[in-house]
Formats: C-alpha cells, sequence, structure tokens
C-alpha cells in the first residue's frame, strides 16, 4: 500500500523532458491542465490524449509506472462516471425504465470527465518523474516570488516544501521498520473489524511521532550550525536558465491550443444543451 | 532435528523495478537447538534479510523455511507460530517502544499471544530480570529512560514472548563500551539460564567472539562459512578478503606465530592472556 505512493516520485532520465527548465514545465502544466477543460468534443480531446501519450513516450518513462499513477484514481473516475451517466440529463434519450434514465448527454459528459481526470493526473506526473524534488521547489519558489512584495515568506515556504519532500521516503522507510518490529511482537494488523484495525495502528503511530519529532529536533540543529537564517540575500548553486528549448516547449503548447480551439469551432460542441 | 532451517531460500528487493537485487540467493542453512550463532557480514551482505526470514516477516521468493520441523508458510497459522517461537529483535530496537510504562511495553507480545494476566506478569518480570531492569524502572514512561535501558526494555518485550529461539540484529549498536559489555553479558547468561537457541547478527568479530559457540559468515548474498569460532577465524585470510577484520588479539597472535614463537590462536583477550600465561613461559 505505501509503496503505491508516487508523489516525488522521481525516474532518471535524459530525455528533453528531464532537461526543461522546471518553471517552465509548472506552467505548461497549469496550461495544459487548463486546456483540458477547454475541449468540446471528441476530436480536441482526442488531441489532447495523444498529446499526453506523446508526452509519456518522448519521455522515457516506462508506460507501466505512468500506470501506477493512474491506480490510486481509479475509484474516483468510476464513480464520477457513474454519477455523470445516471444524473447528467440532455440530449438523446438512450435507457428510460422506471427511475434509471439515461441519455447520450450523460455518457458523453462520463466519458470526457473519466479522460480529462486521466489526462490530469499522467500529466502531472509526468512533472514528477521528470523533475528533481529539489528542481521542483526551486522552480516554485522563483514562480511565487512576486508574493515577497506582500511580505509572503517564499524562500521559507520553499525550504518548508523541500523538507517535506525529502521525508516522504525517510517516513516510508521507518514505518516499514516499526511495522516489522511490532509484527515481530504478535501485532496482528491484517484481521479483525474496523476498530480493532483502528487499534491495532497505535503501535505504530506512536513511535512514528516520537521519531518525527526527534528528527525534527535534529534537523533543526543541523541546520543552525551550518548558519542557516533563511530570508532573503541567500544565492543558489544551480542559477536556472531558459533555453531555445524551453520556448520551443511553449511554442507546442500554444499551437496545441490553437488546434483545440480550430477543432471545437470546425465540429462543434458534442452536448447538447 | 535442527530448530531453523532454510532450504534454497532466495529474496530479492525491488522486484520488478530497474533496481531489482539479490539480497539472498539459494540459502541452505541448518541450525541446532541450544547454539549460539554469530552472523557476521559487512555492510549489505544480506545478515539481516536472511534473519527476517526466520519470524515470516519476509516471504522469501522461492524456497522453504522451516522452524521446528514445520514450514513456516504451509498455512496461516503456522506463520503465527512461528512469530511467537522466533523472537526477532530488531536493529535500533528502542524505537518501537509505544506505551505509557515499560511495563505494558514489554507486555505487548505476551498479551498478542492471548496469556492471561498472571502469566503476563510473570513473564514481564521474568524478562526484565534477564535485561537487568530494576523494578522501579517498570512503572516510568520508556521515553523517560536512558539509551541503553531503552534497548535492553525493548529486548525484555522479544524475550517476554519466551521464544525458543533468540534473534538479535546488531543488539550492541551505537553503545558506549560498557553498554555493549552488559548486553553481550546479558545475552551469554540469557542462553545459559534459558537453554534456548540464540541468533546474534553483529559486524563486530571481537561481540560474536566474546559468546558465541558457532559462526556464520555472509557475504555477497551467500553463506560464505558456518563453523565453530575456531574453524571460521583460522581462515584469517579469507575473511580479509571480504572486507572483515579478525579481532585485533588475534592479529597479534598471528605476527607472535609467525616469529616462532606457537602460542596457537585467541580471539579474545581473556582466551590470549590465559595461553601467554600457560605455553608462553615455555615458548620464550
Amino acid at each position: 500500500m505505501i509503496k503505491d505512493i508516487t508523489i516525488g516520485q522521481y525516474f532518471n532520465g535524459k530525455s528533453v523532458l528531464h532537461r526543461l527548465d522546471a518553471r517552465m514545465k509548472i506552467i505548461l502544466t497549469v496550461v495544459f491542465i487548463v486546456s483540458i477543460f477547454l475541449c468540446q468534443n471528441f476530436w480536441s480531446l482526442g488531441l489532447m490524449v495523444l498529446f499526453t501519450l506523446m508526452t509519456v513516450i518522448v519521455s522515457g518513462v516506462p508506460f507501466k509506472m505512468v500506470l501506477r499513477s493512474i491506480k490510486p484514481i481509479a475509484i474516483i473516475v468510476t464513480f464520477t462516471s457513474l454519477i455523470n451517466i445516471f444524473y447528467v440529463r440532455g440530449g438523446t434519450s438512450l435507457v428510460d425504465w422506471r427511475f434509471i434514465h439515461i441519455t447520450t448527454n450523460g455518457v458523453f459528459t462520463a466519458l470526457f470527465m473519466a479522460t480529462r481526470i486521466v489526462c490530469l493526473v499522467v500529466i502531472s506526473s509526468m512533472l514528477t518523474y521528470t523533475t528533481t524534488p529539489t528542481m521542483l521547489t526551486d522552480a516554485i519558489e522563483k514562480l511565487l516570488s512576486p508574493l515577497k512584495i506582500f511580505k509572503i515568506p517564499v524562500s521559507t515556504l520553499a525550504m518548508m516544501m523541500t523538507l517535506a519532500l525529502r521525508f516522504i521516503p525517510t517516513l516510508v522507510d521507518e514505518i516499514d521498520r516499526i511495522t516489522n518490529a511490532q509484527k515481530a511482537r504478535g501485532a496482528n494488523l491484517d484481521d479483525g473489524n474496523f476498530v480493532q484495525r483502528i487499534k491495532a495502528l497505535v503501535p505504530i503511530i506512536v513511535p512514528l511521532f516520537v521519531s518525527s519529532i526527534r528528527r525534527a529536533v535534529e534537523l533543526a540543529d543541523a541546520m543552525d550550525c551550518r548558519c542557516y537564517t533563511g530570508g532573503p540575500g541567500r544565492t543558489r548553486m544551480k542559477q536556472m536558465k531558459f533555453h531555445l528549448r524551453d520556448f520551443a516547449s511553449l511554442f507546442v503548447i500554444l499551437v496545441l491550443i490553437a488546434g483545440i480551439v480550430v477543432l471545437n469551432y470546425y465540429f462543434g460542441a458534442v452536448l447538447v444543451k | 532435528m535442527p530448530v531453523l532451517s532454510m532450504k534454497g531460500v532466495t529474496h530479492l528487493y525491488n522486484k520488478g523495478t530497474p533496481s531489482q537485487s539479490k539480497a539472498i540467493d539459494n540459502i541452505n542453512l541448518d541450525i541446532e537447538e541450544g547454539e549460539l550463532v554469530g552472523i557476521i557480514g559487512h555492510t549489505g551482505s544480506g545478515k539481516s534479510t536472511l534473519v527476517q526470514h526466520f519470524n515470516g516477516i519476509l516471504k522469501p521468493e522461492s524456497g522453504k523455511i522451516f522452524v521446528d520441523g514445520t514450514d513456516i508458510w504451509s498455512s496461516k497459522k503456522a506463520t503465527r507460530e512461528a512469530r511467537f517461537k522466533v523472537g526477532l529483535c530488531f536493529q535500533y530496537p528502542e524505537y518501537q517502544l509505544f506505551e505509557e510504562t515499560v511495563y505494558k511495553d514489554i507486555s505487548f507480545g505476551p498479551k498478542n499471544m492471548g496469556l492471561n494476566e498472571e502469566e503476563i506478569q510473570k513473564r514481564v518480570l521474568l524478562a526484565a530480570k534477564y535485561v537487568g531492569l530494576q523494578q522501579e524502572l517498570l512503572e516510568k514512561s520508556p521515553f523517560d529512560l536512558s539509551g541503553g535501558e531503552k534497548r535492553r526494555a525493548a529486548i525484555a518485550g522479544v524475550i517476554a514472548m519466551q521464544p525458543k529461539v533468540l534473534i538479535l540484529d546488531e543488539p550492541t549498536a551505537g553503545l558506549d563500551p560498557v553498554g555493549r559489555d552488559k548486553i553481550l553479558d546479558m545475552i551469554k547468561a540469557y542462553r545459559e539460564k534459558t537453554g534456548s537457541t540464540v541468533l546474534l547478527v553483529s559486524h563486530s568479530m571481537e561481540d560474536v567472539a566474546k559468546i558465541a559457540t558457532k559462526v556464520l559468515v555472509m557475504n555477497d548474498a551467500h553463506i560464505e562459512m558456518y563453523g565453530t569460532v575456531d574453524e571460521v577465524y583460522s581462515h584469517s585470510e579469507k575473511l580479509r578478503e571480504i572486507g572483515l577484520n579478525i579481532p585485533q588479539v588475534s592479529k597479534v597472535f598471528e605476527i607472535l606465530n609467525k616469529k616462532g614463537l606457537n602460542l596457537g590462536s585467541a580471539y579474545t583477550v581473556e582466551k590470549a592472556a590465559e595461553l601467554i600465561l600457560s605455553k608462553g613461559g615455555a615458548a620464550v
């Protein structure tokens, strides 16, 4: 279960996507997510799916790993699709039996929603697969830096984010270790009813909290020892620079949006008002 | 019949990913009842992985594991029984403490076995005695104990289950020399009193030499050697080849022997002193 967590996972590679500037990647991801919701018919939606697939192929991340990031959202996708099918009205009626009414609009909305969510998750996981957590937080810090005018401590927030991401694998290891230690003392974590299972977690959660707090204190001391004060004036070892490929990728996305607008206009909307 | 036995056990880490690796490879091993086996090997040689198979914490990729002649993966019941028959104390066990008092924490294992209050109390007090925890400490919070006391309280938590086989993974790691000797003496005394089998994972050849009856050397996912202390430690060349250092005192003896003193071999300071006193005088 714990091994399914894909947040902050990085897949080492040398593709164009890996080499793109992290700031640009974040902007492009946001633009892409917005443009998914612009699609009004199957042609433009198809174009988005095609683009998503191309991104995966270009990145060199194995399909298996991409599928793993979709697995946790399978339930949400199924659930929203079912609700859409049964509750959205309009268009031609397909089934009209007692309390069940299914219309073309319902089916289309369900299909659109499912595709959109999957594309959205795949593209955002491509962002984390091709960008190291440090690059990602550096980029977020840079993108948020205009907020400094409003006295928001952007660099401190970025440091907090870096640390949080840094400790995900450590905590996963820790949970594994503590679970095994308690299992060795006969703790039964897999059987019993709901209440029993919750109770069985106490021997894992208490040591986890204790060691997390200890770790946090140690980390703070270590940062103090290296004279970390945060705030303004801190410079970076690796400066981020935009290259030609970053602008080229921006251009590709703009062409994609133009394509969607044209397809939307040319084929019209699939949903009937 | 050996109390622990492995037949062709292989374990893979990160199966199905690019970083897949064999932690232990086709291990065949029999451990007889009553032995105190020291398991040594450098970091990453597979020692910890090996011992975590005996109580079913890790499931092997292939091969069979027998505890007391029962295949521990043959049924759910057998796996659970193995948990109690083989008490495994992990590295840095003090991080598993969670209860309000030391007493409650030590009784966690016996409670999971479904024993009655009276039996639990008996076992907790006995376990505390084995590890040398004073009675008044039992009512304290485990988080108020010193590092060494925490370690011993955690070990007591495993001993209280009264397992047939006790496995300790690096029980002396990170302790000062006094704390280290205390733990080693405790293990030795525990085995002598209860007659149970003990497996001691360590990378300190000195520690193992002090108390073990047999030594198992792991190297690169394989068993390199398995025999009595004398047998294994006499292969000092081979041990050095795989990155293990024989005890300091043995090195001194090797040099003395080479110089023609013919003192025999010693692995602990006590044995060395004994040898020098008995043979040394005649040789010089």
